[in-house]
């Protein structure tokens, strides 16, 4: 990973990085290119619990790289005190690629997005970014790594510097060349299973996945980046999107932080993208997340509401809600309608998506499964050993 | 000597077994094939307008009258809807699986002929641009 | 995107940008007291299949629609529907657009559309909307809804079998057996006699299905006798046209009159000029709308709030999956705007590739 980085910039300078198979160049804005010393120091500060209130929550937490980059299987996801908000950990894994950040884009960039959760109630609990430039200035080892990576002394140290060194570790957390590119990228007529195969038929056809979840001539991001209402969350306040949307209106203009009010209040958080934008458009509205790894970062949805790929699948089979029969929302996209789907397209599909995940999360997904086995497995023969 | 009969033999029964030489078509040539496209460009507009062609009564026409905006000289092209380069008669696919609810049509369905020669005789005139969006 | 005059008024009275859909203040010369908003859904073509089956996707654009209609803030005076509510004049259409048009919070006046009339000649429609054609008064500006779809008697009476094959000839946009859409000399004489009883000065809005207008024979995109019906409107400084049936943005300006179509919420028609067989007067004033993309089954298909200040209308077209756009009368050029497009500089890709 790390050669083909260095490579990548010889080739193409500071402008683009290049990526695995399946993916186009990572996008690297002018003002923050990469560099091995960036891209080390974001991911100390990125692993670092210090930069919360009670010293136990770091970006890590909640984007594990054994668990896809996310906090799986956590519904939503437990920051200080094991407070919990209202939407699931979107994966750093390709986020890179991402135009907007989070699941209502209510951010505009990597750098941007890394700021907010530390002073969020929710997540690192901090009242303000000063803790943080307090330890960074102070800690030899951050100096040391500040001035490597941005040939500044510790007092001129601002979250500039820190933002922008988490997302230059962010652009190196970029994973394709999954079964799935080496098939239809790579021409390896082997590297997916028959059932896949006939399940990214479906993806393309009858499923309708494509026109969002995108596939393109030469890569696929899985994603177009912009919103839709699903019929996820807003279902179940329907009859009540009037009340919560002049509610909303009237909290926003007389001054609420819109960060802290979406991750706190259901209510506000199901209205999605409408929060953000006031567009009545928007209302109940989501980012479409990129679907790959999603194997591994289950539960799904911005409300972590379905544990499973299958579950997830007939919900859009049924049109937009999760039990058939449902009423459907006023506001679904008209992307978004009932698939006449078999048990077995079904279960050909879940299988293509299994295709999506890229060797190396896998390998550390594996690796922290195996180490926790053996763990308990020594813990099972140690309590053995002292009961005998 | 029969060598030189045989090939004369075989270019005298040539010449009066089709009345020309091949590649001479004639006036009348041309007229019956035109026809023959005329009808089923004729079929392709009884298609175009028909309820029938989907599962739910909705004909292409509704959306594309005098299949307006279908742009048949743009393609192939890369297709948002298809995820790849895809030629003109699988986008008319996608339509009769999708806003047609129907089931699609191999290329060679006399029918999938019909539509897009009712479709292009429509755009006639209009200059190539393969690849537009 | 950002319009300086997007406002919510909110309960402190404070103005905040990019609210709900909302009455749209031209602080530059309205009289706020005497400005008032209608809401407008038209075009929702409801389909019968068979039994209670009907065509999905023309069923969901109205009640998105409608959903949205009643989030309006403050609320309108009234919801206009312009027309061609079902698709074939049926009765289950009629009823099954009737139902969910009656989930609008709002009093609603109708338009007829030809979709609407052909198979009885509106008797059923009449019995559960009303008159065709009839006017009202409203904050000091003059209503008249035309029934402008009529045609000639011949083609109406004397020319199909049956009243359901008739439906389906004029059903068809493209069908050279259609026949051209009229006011008709009944209507224009009732038409003069009415506005024969309204000051000069009395801002007028015309509602009406087809356009009043010459654009496309071929589509019906046509009123065979428009320039008469122009011709009675021309005396009046702030006359207004709004209309449907073109399930596209249009507008236009000839002498006083000013000209807006509304969308359809069921599926949007090509403009006539990317029809290469036949020539077109689209007005040039018209920045068109952005091509859809057809997966996205509400792409193109939208509702509009109108805004009525001193006599002319602001016509605020509510679009799925794209920016809203906003037509506004511009008293210094004299003509329909729109707000951001205009300027053929300011065009985006989705407007200039069709």
């Amino acid at each position: 990973m790390r050669w083909s980085i260095l490579m990548s910039v010889a080739l193409f300078g500071a402008g683009a990085v290049a990526a695995p198979l399946g993916l186009p160049p990572v996008p690297v804005p002018a003002d923050n290119a990469q560099s091995p010393a960036k891209v080390a120091l974001g991911d100390a500060l990125f692993h670092d619990k210090r930069f919360s209130s009670t010293g136990t929550v770091a970006c890590s937490n909640c984007h594990d790289l054994a668990k896809g980059l996310t906090d799986s299987p956590l519904v939503t996801s437990e920051g200080i005190n094991k407070l919990t908000g209202t939407r699931n950990a979107p994966t750093v894994a390709n986020a890179a690629f991402n135009h907007l950040q989070f699941w209502d884009g209510r951010s505009p960039s990597l750098e941007d997005q890394s700021t907010h959760p530390f002073v969020n109630p929710v997540e690192m609990g901090l009242t303000s970014h000063d803790p943080i430039l307090a330890i960074v200035r102070a800690d030899e080892k951050y100096k040391k790594q500040f001035k490597d990576a941005f040939n500044i002394e510790a007092a001129a140290i601002t979250m500039t510097q820190v933002s922008q060194a988490i997302a230059a570790f962010e652009r190196t957390q970029i994973y394709g060349d999954s079964p799935f590119d080496r098939y239809w990228f790579g021409g390896d007529k082997a590297a997916m299973t028959s059932q896949q195969i006939r399940g990214f038929d479906v993806f393309l056809n009858q499923g309708r996945c494509v026109s969002c979840h995108v596939v393109e001539q030469d890569n696929a991001l899985f994603t177009d980046g912009r919103f839709h209402n699903i019929g996820a969350g807003i279902n179940r306040i329907q009859g009540d999107v009037p009340r919560f949307v002049t509610a909303f209106l009237g909290a926003k203009h007389a001054g609420v932080d819109v960060d802290v009010k979406v991750l706190s209040d259901p209510h506000s958080s199901e209205l999605g993208r409408f929060a953000i934008d006031d567009q009545v458009d928007s209302i109940g509205a989501f980012k479409t997340p990129t679907l790959r790894n999603v194997e591994l970062t289950a539960p799904y949805f911005h409300d972590g509401s379905l544990k499973t790929l299958r579950e997830v699948v007939v919900h859009y089979n049924n049109g937009g809600v999760t039990k058939a029969g449902d009423p459907v929302n006023d506001y679904l996209s008209g992307g978004i309608r009932p698939l006449d789907l078999t048990d077995a397209q079904i279960d050909d599909l879940v299988a293509f998506m299994e295709a999506l995940t890229s060797p190396a999360l896998k390998a550390a997904h594996d690796a922290a499964a195996a180490k926790t086995a053996s763990a308990s497995a020594q813990t099972v023969s140690a309590q053995t050993a002292s009961a005998n | 000597m029969k060598v030189l009969t045989i090939a004369l033999g075989l270019t005298v029964a040539a010449t009066f077994g089709s009345g020309a030489r091949a590649d001479e078509f004639t006036d009348a040539d041309l007229a019956r094939w035109q026809s023959q496209f005329d009808e089923v460009a004729k079929e392709g507009r009884r298609l175009w307008t028909s309820p029938e062609i989907g599962t739910n009564g909705v004909a292409c026409a509704q959306c594309h009258p005098n299949a307006a905006n279908t742009h048949p000289e743009t393609y192939p092209k890369f297709q948002k809807q298809a995820g790849r380069v895809i030629a003109f008669w699988e986008m008319i696919n996608w339509c009769l699986r999708n806003p047609l609810q129907g089931k699609q049509m191999a290329a060679d369905d006399p029918r999938m002929i019909a539509l897009q020669a009712y479709a292009t005789y429509e755009r006639r005139g209009v200059a190539l641009d393969p690849g537009k969006h | 995107m950002t319009s300086r005059r997007n406002f919510i008024r909110t309960a402190a009275g404070v103005v905040a940008a990019n609210a709900l859909p909302m009455t749209w203040v031209e602080c530059a010369f309205a009289n706020k007291a005497e400005n008032f908003t209608f809401g407008y859904i038209s075009d929702s073509h409801i389909q019968h299949i068979k039994g209670t089956e009907f065509v999905r996707n023309w069923d969901r654009g109205l009640i998105r629609a409608v959903a949205e209609t009643n989030l309006l803030s403050p609320k309108p005076d009234f919801v206009f529907f312009g027309g061609d509510l079902g698709q074939l004049g049926m009765k289950e259409e009629l009823d099954h657009g009737a139902s969910m048009l009656a989930k609008l919070n709002y009093k609603t006046h109708m338009v007829m559309g030809e979709h609407d009339y052909y198979l009885d000649l509106g008797e059923y429609w009449s019995k559960l909307f009303g008159p065709q054609h009839y006017s009202f008064d409203h904050k000091g500006v003059h209503f008249v809804v035309l029934n402008s779809i009529l045609t000639y008697d011949d083609w109406t009476y004397h020319r199909w079998p049956t009243a359901a094959q008739r439906m389906q000839e004029m059903a068809g946009l493209d069908n050279p057996n259609g026949s051209p859409f009229m006011v008709g000399d009944t209507q224009r004489k009732w038409l003069a006699k009415d506005l024969s009883k309204v000051s000069k000065d009395t801002p007028l809005i015309v509602l009406s299905h087809s356009p009043l207008q010459k654009i496309y024979r071929g589509w019906n995109f046509w009123t065979e006798d428009a320039e008469q019906v122009q011709a009675l409107l021309a005396p009046f400084k702030n006359a207004n046209v709004l209309y449907g049936h073109v399930h596209q943005i249009q507008y236009n300006q000839v002498g006083s009159i000013a000209f807006n179509s509304v969308m359809a919420t069921a599926w949007p028609w090509p403009y006539p000029q990317s029809y290469a067989q036949a020539a077109s007067q689209l007005p040039k004033l018209t920045v068109p709308m952005n091509r859809a993309d057809p997966f996205f089954e509400r792409d193109a298909t939208g509702w509009q709030f109108i805004d009525v200040g001193t006599g002319r209308v602001t016509a605020n077209y509510q679009l799925y999956d794209n920016k809203s756009r906003t037509v506004a009368f511009d008293a210094a050029t004299g003509q329909p705007q729109d707000v951001i497009y205009q300027p053929p500089t300011a065009r985006i890709p989705p407007q200039t590739h069709y």
